[in-house]
């Protein structure tokens, strides 16, 4: 499964807030997108999941325009978690995740032992099979963020698409879910706040401005206290831990009184 | 070394379990129904005894003279039997079913745990179209001698497919767009309405017109009952096999796309029934709330949100709730009825509040 966009440009009511974006994902590769508040990034994943159409350019999924696919069988390839899920109606957490299936399923289908055995299985790899019969609404931020990951696993897709997967998450579940969704060698695209962990987990990485790329490339290249200045307008320090190899980004404060 | 066999954290067993639970609770209020309806056919003003009723049903539907009925009953108690309170039991148990149905559907629709079938302004409409043909088409003399019946279906479409078109209006139709648009419509039509009961100078018209906004099941014959019985029934049936859907909608626009449902067009489709099915009820019987908004919280509250639960149960208790509000309604006062509308909003309105204060304002948790 691979997912590419080209000339994308996406126009919401008079404001143009994507321009002329090109990005691709390659079959099992974990794809970052990083860039500060309002350039995009939430628009642009709506694109690719279909809330939000383009006014033009070509979104290719596995080689097909999406255009020409049905709402239902791109939804038994593409899973998303988003950045609002707050419910009205409350379900238990193995109703939630049984939802999954729903691309699956023909008109009167019923849930067989196997979608059940599936849905069970996402349960326990985001580590919420002590609350399955809990009841949705009680669940905390973080753990709500989890029930919604085993939901898009339970659509077995090929592509995952996350927007700030780790918004309320404290840092154990953070970890967890990137290394989760990077362990099932599935194609990812992720919208990230935090650069450490972007940089930990993708294989490659766009930088996003104003609805435009302004770079992309493997994470321990193209992060440099240069890009982050141009794109955050912060200062800060980026070296590479000897011991971990990870990136450690170091922050300054900006002038207060600027 | 020896591994633990670690044990699966939910058994399908006990899904399992659960389903056989749901049917016999499902079972159980078949029969609950049937009996209320045998049981309300014996019940009204004109004392019949139960069993003569009986009797008198069998005698009509499958010709058995049993005891020679028909010797010892007189023809007024035949026709009270057979052609006022069965024809009207009948119908109550439809509408009742209808209204539940629509109510459901359109909380699912709009996301919206207060929505119900009259929230594209459907009531007004119907409301509009009623005091149009009783103070202005009967005096006048124009239209045909199309029934009030006609002019309040009339309405009802209009109302629904004015606020459908005004919620679509800039782009997506929203909950939100809806829910606003339906008010607007609302506002507007009873406006007119009034406006129409005030430069009228037609008293007993006026009477007519608020009656009618009351509701009544009094109308039921054998001749207008098939419209409603097959509409419902489609409807239920419809419904019945959308249930996989109607779960997804509940979780909200977003979430119900990236699971693959298409809806802008599945809306509009739900939407465009319960406003002919909520129409085709409202004429033949007023305008009475509660019913569309009480019965699906009652049903979560036993089998939860999800509509392969939700929808048979509701179909069942919308159908007992309302047979029972008819019989309320024909008897409680010594002379004459009272009004539906009356009954079904004071019993709905406390059991609606002990319902959202007992689950703590969360909605179908189960």
């Amino acid at each position: 499964m691979d997912l590419e966009l080209k000339n994308i440009n996406v126009t919401l009511g008079d404001k143009n807030i994507i321009q002329d974006l090109s990005l691709a994902v390659a079959k099992g590769e974990f794809v970052g997108i990083i860039g500060p508040n309002g350039s995009g990034k939430s628009t642009l994943l709506r694109t690719i999941y279909r809330i939000i159409q383009p006014n033009n350019g070509t979104i290719w999924l596995d080689g097909q325009n999406l255009k020409d696919i049905k709402l239902s069988e791109s939804a038994k390839k593409m899973g998303v978690v988003g950045q609002f899920n707050s419910v009205n109606f409350d379900f238990t957490v193995l109703d939630m995740v049984m939802m999954g299936r729903t691309p699956h399923k023909s008109l009167l289908g019923s849930d067989t032992p196997a979608d059940y055995a599936i849905a069970m299985e996402s349960i326990q790899k985001v580590g919420m099979e002590k609350h399955a019969n809990r009841s949705f609404s009680t669940l905390s931020g973080g753990e709500k963020q989890r029930i919604i990951l085993a939901r898009a696993l339970t659509q077995q897709p090929q592509l995952l698409i996350l927007d700030e997967p780790t918004n309320h998450l404290d840092i154990k579940y953070q970890l967890q879910i990137l290394s989760i969704v990077k362990s099932l060698g599935i194609g990812v695209l992720a919208a990230l706040h935090d650069l450490s962990l972007a940089a930990m987990y993708c294989h490659r990485l766009y930088v996003l401005k104003e609805g435009t790329v302004i770079t992309s490339g493997v994470p321990n290249e193209i992060l440099t206290p240069e890009l982050v200045r141009d794109v955050y307008e912060i200062e800060c320090d980026i070296q590479e831990n000897p011991a971990t190899g990870y990136l450690s980004i170091t922050y300054y404060p900006t002038c207060r009184h600027a | 070394m020896t591994h633990l066999k670690q044990q699966p954290f939910i058994k399908y067993d006990a899904v399992n379990q659960k389903n056989h639970i749901f049917l016999l609770l499902l079972t159980g209020l078949g029969i609950l129904a049937l009996l209320s309806m045998l049981l309300a056919v014996g019940l009204g003003t004109v004392k019949i005894p139960p069993d003569i009723a009986y009797k008198i049903i069998a005698y009509k539907l499958f010709h058995l003279n049993i005891d020679n009925v028909m010797s010892q009953v007189s023809p007024a108690h035949m026709d009270i039997i057979w052609q006022i309170r069965l024809p009207r039991v009948i119908l109550s148990a439809v509408v009742g079913a209808g209204l539940a149905v629509c109510g459901t559907v359109m909380q699912a629709s709009v996301q919206n745990p207060l929505a119900e079938p009259y929230i594209l302004g459907i009531s007004a409409g119907a409301s509009l179209g009623a005091t149009f043909s009783i103070l202005i088409g009967s005096t006048a003399g124009l239209f045909f001698g199309l029934g009030t019946a006609f002019w309040a279906f009339i309405g009802a479409l209009g109302a629904s497919f004015f606020v459908l078109i005004l919620s679509g209006i800039g782009g997506r139709m929203s909950t939100v767009k809806m829910v606003l648009s339906g008010s607007i419509a609302s506002a507007l039509f009873i406006a007119l309405s009034n406006l129409l009961v005030y430069i009228s100078n037609d008293a007993e018209g006026i009477r007519s017109v608020t009656f009618w906004n009351m509701g009544s099941l009094a109308a039921a014959k054998w001749d207008n009952l098939t419209l409603p019985v097959f509409g419902v029934t489609l409807c239920c049936l419809f419904f019945l096999s959308q249930s996989r859907t109607l779960n997804t909608l509940l979780l909200g626009e977003e979430a119900a796309i990236t699971l693959g449902i298409n809806l802008t067009k599945v809306r509009r489709l739900y939407m465009i029934i319960t406003a002919l099915i909520t129409g085709l009820i409202v004429s033949v019987c007023g305008i009475f709330g509660f019913v569309g908004l009480v019965i699906p919280h009652v049903v979560r509250g036993l089998v939860g949100s999800d509509h392969r639960r939700l929808m048979p149960g509701t179909i069942l208790i919308g159908s007992i709730f309302l047979i029972w509000a008819d019989v309320l309604a024909r008897i409680i006062l010594k002379s004459g009825e009272l009004p539906i509308g009356i009954i079904t909003a004071l019993v709905g309105a406390p059991f609606f509040m002990y319902i959202l204060f007992k689950q703590s304002f969360d909605f179908g948790s189960k």
